[in-house]
């Protein structure tokens, strides 16, 4: 059972305000193995970035069970789950989310100092930056770069610590249709050369292109699981 | 060596908002230099308290009978009086050792009557330690170790007596075992700037005072140190010393009063400057939670990627500290300078002291200097930091409890 990279068995995400209460997922199954390149789509209010904030270990399940890279995410405690996300798990945001404040190569080198990585952690995080092609972007700041710049340093960020996964929310989704295909190359790449593991939430057709497996998810539940080609 | 990121993030965070960091930095700079000048004033004005307070003839030490702190007759004498001598003597960083007793005494001259106490000096010591001798106006000269039959009184007294140099008193004196009495030839009219402390002054020799009164021996030990910070040590020293026989007492137990003055008006200080602080700290506070509110997003983001809640807090509190420095820097400068220009040109209170310059017998200086060191430095960078890393710890802490899912939430760049 624990074989998978994730494993989600019946789980249950309910928000409470006040007495209303909403439920967001309704007794999702899944599982995605190691290397897959998976799309999550559905329409707004479905339940994506739900999914993706519990797969993430960012906020726990209401019920069912939930585990990744082998752990059962209801027995970690808060620090045990940021512990997770910094070795483990790699977050490419919508909004690209950089530090606004830290250059490019300060973005990537700041997750890599998180985890405790020596002297050697600037080379390494210019040697990520030049690998992806984003050399000539170290030295500047977020609010210098171009959307799409800034969602390829996020991704080059994400993978600083070679995470065993990657989640990405709608990573396409401010991009224009040029920086979205070198953005879908650069982490089809990833996923090819190191076997890193993908899992978007997405309404765009471009990255469902890519994806080679579709979870459609409608009312917090899977109603499509299709594998397939991607481009 | 490598900076680190997390060093440059907080350095780089202060810029976000440059006129809020500059306030804070300010504020705190302000609070902290009122503090410094508040220590200055309350350091230069301690100083000069116990200094005229010791140097009106209290000493920083006294050694006296067993039975004077209760009872506080000035029959009493002390017990082996050379060997507690020789212990004062021995005390390291004494400035002088003075030899006293006292008597009271009734001066008549003519029709005219005055109750004083009579002290009985070692004229040569005295003038060395007490302030009214060296720092007042002599008419005629003081006492001589060689001198008998001779007396030197205030000038307020001599003329309630209505006498002058060369008079002689009628002395009579509660002696040993009966009532005695003496003629007393004036030698000196001393002036101090304070009537009360001249119509209570009056100085005879030890011997002409055990001559009189038939009792032997001292009646006090009075010490001045170099440096009143040494009571403790040279209290303790003596203390072991002398074995149980007499008493050491400190200015304090002397002069009740006046300590608990001096205390006061300390207390007083510190209260006020420690309300300056923590105004200024909820200023820095409230600051703070704003800038940590702003950055909601971004500490989600960061707590998304794994940062831990104790890692965001030092991070925010690197920042309290880099602010903490700057109000530091501030408060040297402003601070520092207020003190110094304390320290150098004093305040004067001459005129509201008038003609009066002493109060429960101490002669006080009218002029106010305040202190002045290098403890200014770290004064102003010790509370400063401190009061800006307290300050922040709410904020920082709130930082902790942040939803990493805001990370996520779809906001247009």
């Amino acid at each position: 059972m624990n074989d998978h990279l994730i494993r989600v068995a019946d789980v249950t995400k309910v928000y409470k305000t006040g007495k209303v209460e909403e439920h967001a997922l309704r007794g999702v199954d899944l599982s995605v193995d190691a290397g897959e390149f998976l799309s999550i789509v559905g329409p707004s209010g479905s339940g994506k970035t739900t999914l993706l904030n519990l797969v993430g270990a960012l906020d726990v399940a209401t019920s069912g069970t939930l585990h990744v890279l082998g752990k059962d995410l209801s027995e970690l405690n808060r620090p045990q789950r940021a512990d997770l996300r910094l070795r483990s798990i790699g977050f490419v945001f919508q909004a690209y989310n950089l530090v606004p404040i830290l250059t490019a190569l300060e973005n990537v080198e700041f997750v890599l100092e998180l985890q405790g990585v020596g002297s050697e952690r600037r080379d390494r995080a210019r040697e990520i930056l030049d690998t992806l092609g984003l050399s000539e972007f170290a030295d500047r700041r977020p609010n210098e770069l171009s959307g799409g710049q800034q969602q390829r340093v996020a991704v080059a960020r994400a993978v600083a610590s070679k995470p065993q996964l990657v989640l990405a929310d709608e990573p396409t989704a401010n991009l224009d249709g040029e920086n979205s295909e070198i953005l879908l190359q650069m982490m089809r790449r990833l996923n090819e050369e190191d076997g890193t593991t993908f899992l978007f939430s997405t309404h765009d057709d471009r990255v469902v292109a890519y994806a080679r497996r579709v979870i459609r998810l409608v009312d917090g539940k899977v109603a499509e699981d299709e594998r397939k080609q991607g481009k | 060596m490598m900076k680190s990121v997390s060093f440059t993030y907080a350095l780089r965070s202060l810029f976000r908002h440059t006129r809020r960091t500059a306030l804070s930095v300010l504020g705190i700079g302000i609070g902290c230099s009122m503090g410094i000048l508040s220590a200055s004033w309350m350091g230069g004005n301690t100083e000069m308290q116990i200094r005229a307070i010791s140097e009106s003839g209290g000493g920083h030490l006294k050694i006296v009978p067993t039975a004077w702190p209760e009872t506080r007759q000035n029959t009493l004498r002390l017990q082996d009086p050379k060997e507690a001598l020789q212990a004062a003597r021995d005390l390291p960083d004494t400035r002088s050792v003075s030899v006293r007793a006292s008597i009271n005494a009734f001066l008549a001259f003519g029709n005219r009557s005055a109750g004083v106490e009579i002290m009985g000096v070692q004229p040569k010591e005295e003038k060395q330690c007490n302030r009214l001798l060296f720092r007042g106006e002599m008419q005629g000269r003081y006492l001589d170790s060689e001198d008998q039959g001779c007396v030197v009184i205030g000038q307020e007294l001599s003329e309630r007596l209505d006498v002058t140099l060369g008079d002689e008193l009628y002395v009579t004196v509660a002696g040993k075992d009966e009532i005695r009495s003496a003629m007393l030839r004036i030698v000196g009219l001393l002036s101090v700037g304070s009537r009360d402390l001249e119509s209570t002054f009056c100085h005879t020799t030890l011997q002409e005072l055990e001559r009189m009164t038939g009792y032997e021996d001292a009646g006090e030990i009075s010490i001045l140190l170099k440096d009143h910070k040494d009571i403790p040590k040279a209290s303790a020293a003596l203390r072991r010393s002398l074995k149980g026989e007499n008493e050491v007492i400190t200015w304090k137990e002397v002069n009740p009063g006046l300590a608990a003055n001096v205390e006061g008006d300390t207390a007083f200080m510190r209260g006020m400057v420690s309300m300056i602080i923590l105004i200024v700290s909820f200023g820095i506070a409230s600051a703070q939670i704003t800038a940590v509110l702003e950055r909601k997003r971004e500490f989600a983001v960061l707590t998304a990627l794994g940062l831990k809640g104790r890692q965001l807090m030092s991070l925010i509190l690197l920042e309290a500290f880099f602010v903490g420095l700057g109000g530091g820097l501030v408060a040297s400068l402003l601070g520092g300078s207020a003190a110094h220009l304390l320290s150098t040109r004093g305040v004067d209170f001459s005129a509201m002291m008038g003609d009066e310059m002493g109060f429960a017998d101490v002669l006080l200086d009218p002029h106010i200097y305040g202190a002045f060191g290098a403890w200014i430095l770290l004064y102003a960078f010790g509370v400063s930091v401190l009061a800006s890393l307290l300050a922040s710890l709410y904020p920082a802490w709130l930082t902790t409890k942040i939803n990493p899912t805001n990370a996520l939430r779809t906001v247009q760049p």
